[in-house]
């Protein structure tokens, strides 16, 4: 079984490394072994999807500190927490900041693989939503001045003559508005419409 | 008139002289002036005889009075200036007393071989009575006595001022001198017939007299001022030695005064309270001998550098008279007594500092070792980490090994670097827990008498801030009559604190219910037994797990805080252990003997 994602591994003690990385090669994941939080983000790390398998207490830069730098980096890196010695508190603040497990050394292979999956499973979600909002983005960057406001008017429910009487046009242009910009962001409901707004955070 | 003035002043100097039987210038001057007296009569009544015969008589009794009169002057001048020549003194008395004698053995008297007629001539106003005669060469003894004593006032006078004698005995001298050099010319000119004046040598004696006086009395006003001066002077010098004395008695330490070479002058009672010799002792011994042999050199040094230096400070080993030792810081600073140069200076026992010093160090290695324990708990997620590490390291790689071995055809070389990283990660662990080991090993206790109260109260004061910031309260019920016992103070008082922190952290989730933690400490025979107890969570199902190693319930625990309370009080021979309460939460307890003599 061959992935292409890589897994990250960033852990201050050497030998672990070493077992992680025999580890996950073993089950044929592409592996890159980092002995420091500098190192690993001085080095290439965002080309696609992945995930990063962290140590939390490390001298320097703690796995906690390189998860916010990672969120900074908009990164689409999954973040997985493995430590010795965390506690709930850590652990609550860990998960909420988006990692997706913390795992406890020694951890079992099983729960080990089953958890680096999950989380290359979420990196991919993660790049292909970034895809289809870069997207998005174009197409509405494409959109004309009156297009684009016509297109709040809309998401926000309002009805086609009241846009008309607001913008001091009639109706029908709003509907010709409407109809362009419905092709041009490629949406064929009013609800796509929405939930595309809603993406962008369109205001 | 002369009579009386004589005689008062008699009366004065022979008062004096009672008083003061010594100064025998007073008893001169008295019999001087009584005689003085004696010969203005006898010169009145010649004046006034008609009669040849009684003339002549009381011429006898006047010269009798003459040879009193300079007996005593001259005695006078030898007690006060006491600077004559006894021979010339002698000569004086010799030839008075051999006119004297030729006076009555010469009938009717030794001035004249023969008295022509009694002569009534006026003097002074008044008819007196005066002889006409061949003046007797005898009569020359008379007026060579007188020459003899003027030589001899003079003398006298002359080596008085020589010596440099106080101006009133010069002036004393100077005026018997000038008296009796007068008297000898008055005399000369009435006996050979030059004037026509009776003989009035009383009127001169008396004149000699008044200057005697006079000076007497200023002598014995200075006396007497002299003996006032001296009277306050002593009281002062006791006053003085009452407030040496008294500063010696307040010193707080020992206060001594000795010899430069070292034996004892001057001591306090503290001297003799510390040293334990009687003052008896003391004044027979030397410096030396209160301190230890090993020492002595030392002293003798120190006491070397203090004279030559102006002060020295010195610390030596005292020894006592009961063979004990203790610890003393000595000053001394020389000072001269009665001209000689001294050591005065202050001991002070140091031992009990000595030993708060050993002590507090003592007390401080302890601390650091009972440290070392106490943060087990805030060491435990390090801990945890560094045993967890290499555990993590073997399972990895085992699994790794696992399903590398489930491939075609295993890498065996990496098989092998795979079993020597296990073997290396496993020695690893081990060293952890040696180094855990290590860090918890406790030696025998070192047992000291304590109060169980100030166990408490020492427990408690730790944990003060945080009893207070989680509103806990707290109860303590104790038996009326608790013994001492024999513990290491510090590891019992850490089980306290360690129980009294788990019971707070057991009651950290009471919500509504009023947090109470009560400490109680119960006499039971041989048996002190202490407990604390909670109305926390309580103990889960697990209860009688909780004393193992490495059992634990907190999250960030190590397990090992009942475990480390169970081992100290195992070895002071007692016993360690948990029970259920009946509405909330859990009681600990645990018991440690009571030694029999603290019953």
């Amino acid at each position: 079984m061959k992935h292409s994602e890589t897994v990250f591994l960033v852990d201050d003690e050497p030998a672990l490394l070493k077992a992680l990385g025999r580890l996950l090669k073993a089950e044929g994941f592409a592996v890159q072994a980092f002995d420091s939080a500098m190192k690993f983000l001085s080095a290439p790390h965002n080309d696609g999807a992945g995930c990063v398998l962290l140590d939390q207490s490390m001298p320097t830069m703690s796995g906690m500190e390189l998860q916010q730098r990672l969120l900074e980096e908009d990164s689409a890196l999954a973040v997985v927490f493995i430590t010795g010695n965390g506690d709930i508190p850590m652990s609550v603040r860990a998960i909420k900041a988006g990692a997706v497990d913390f795992l406890t050394k020694p951890v079992k292979d099983n729960e080990l693989l089953a958890v680096i999956r999950t989380a290359l499973e979420k990196s991919r979600i993660m790049l292909s939503a970034r895809a289809e909002i870069t997207e998005w983005k174009r197409r509405h960057a494409e959109l004309s001045a009156r297009e684009k406001e016509v297109l709040l008017y809309v998401v926000k429910g309002l009805p086609n003559k009241n846009i008309a009487t607001t913008l001091g046009v009639v109706e029908q242009t709003i509907k010709v508005h409407r109809g362009r910009v419905m092709s041009k962001m490629g949406v064929d409901s009013l609800a796509q419409l929405v939930l595309v707004a809603e993406r962008l955070q369109l205001k | 008139m002369t009579a009386a003035a004589s005689l008062t002043l008699a009366g004065v100097h022979g008062f004096a002289w009672l008083r003061k039987r010594r100064q025998m210038a007073s008893l001169m001057f008295c019999i001087m002036a009584v005689a003085t007296a004696a010969m203005a009569g006898c010169e009145l009544w010649t004046m006034q005889q008609t009669d040849m015969e009684a003339y002549a008589q009381a011429l006898q009794w006047y010269n009798l009075m003459r040879w009193i009169v300079t007996l005593a002057l001259v005695g006078f001048i030898h007690f006060y200036l006491g600077s004559g020549r006894p021979w010339l003194e002698w000569t004086v008395c010799g030839l008075r007393t051999l006119s004297l004698l030729v006076n009555f053995v010469f009938s009717p008297m030794v001035y004249y071989t023969s008295i022509e007629e009694l002569v009534r001539i006026r003097f002074l106003g008044t008819e007196v009575t005066i002889v006409e005669g061949i003046p007797s060469p005898l009569s020359i003894i008379g007026q060579l006595s007188l020459l003899v004593l003027a030589a001899y006032l003079v003398d006298a006078t002359w080596r008085s001022a020589q010596r440099g004698d106080r101006p009133g005995a010069i002036r004393v001298g100077l005026s018997a001198v000038f008296f009796v050099l007068a008297l000898s010319i008055q005399m000369m000119f009435a006996l050979w017939g030059f004037i026509d004046m009776p003989i009035v040598a009383s009127l001169f004696f008396a004149g000699i007299l008044v200057v005697m006086g006079i000076e007497l009395s200023e002598d014995m006003l200075r006396s007497a001022k002299l003996a006032e001066d001296l009277k306050i002077r002593e009281r002062e010098l006791l006053g003085e030695r009452k407030l040496t004395d008294a500063i010696f008695e307040s010193a707080p330490g020992m206060l001594y005064l000795q010899s430069a070479e070292g034996s004892m002058v001057r001591w306090n009672s503290q001297h003799e309270r510390v040293t334990g010799y009687s003052n008896t002792e003391t004044s027979q011994m030397r410096a030396e001998d209160f301190c230890v042999e090993a020492e002595k050199e030392i002293l003798k040094e120190a006491r070397t550098i203090a004279l030559a230096q102006g002060g020295h400070d010195v610390e030596f080993d005292l020894a006592r008279r009961d063979g004990r030792t203790s610890r003393h810081f000595f000053r001394m600073v020389p000072v001269e007594v009665a001209g000689e140069p001294h050591l005065v200076g202050i001991g002070i026992d140091v031992s009990s500092q000595r030993e708060l010093a050993a002590e507090t160090e003592r007390q401080r290695e302890r601390m650091a070792q009972i440290a070392r324990v106490a943060s087990v708990s805030e060491l435990s997620s390090s801990l945890a980490h560094e045993i967890n590490q290499p555990l993590a390291i073997i399972l990895s790689n085992a699994q790794a090994a696992q399903r590398l071995m489930a491939h075609e055809n295993p890498d065996l070389n990496e098989l092998r670097e795979i079993l020597e990283d296990i073997v290396s990660a496993d020695i690893r662990a081990a060293d952890v827990i040696k180094r855990l080991r290590s860090i918890l090993r406790q030696g025998k206790p070192a047992l000291e008498t304590v109060s169980p109260h100030a166990l408490f109260d020492q427990a408690l004061s730790m944990v003060q801030p945080e009893l207070k910031s989680a509103s806990v309260q707290v109860s303590r019920r104790h038996s009326k009559k608790l013994p001492l016992i024999q513990a290491d103070r510090i590891p019992i008082e850490q089980v306290l604190l360690n129980l009294i922190k788990n019971a707070c952290e057991a009651m950290e989730q009471n919500g509504s219910r009023e947090k109470t933690l009560s400490l109680t400490c119960v006499n039971e025979g041989a048996w002190l037994r202490f407990s604390v107890r909670d109305n926390g969570h309580g103990m889960g199902e697990d209860g009688d797990k909780i004393f193992e190693a490495f059992h634990t319930t907190k999250p960030k625990g190590l397990g090992l805080g009942l475990t480390i309370c169970q081992t100290i009080i195992r070895a002071h021979g007692g016993n360690l252990w948990s029970e259920k309460n009946k509405s909330h939460g859990a009681t600990f307890h645990f018991q440690l003997p009571i030694v029999p003599e603290n019953l």
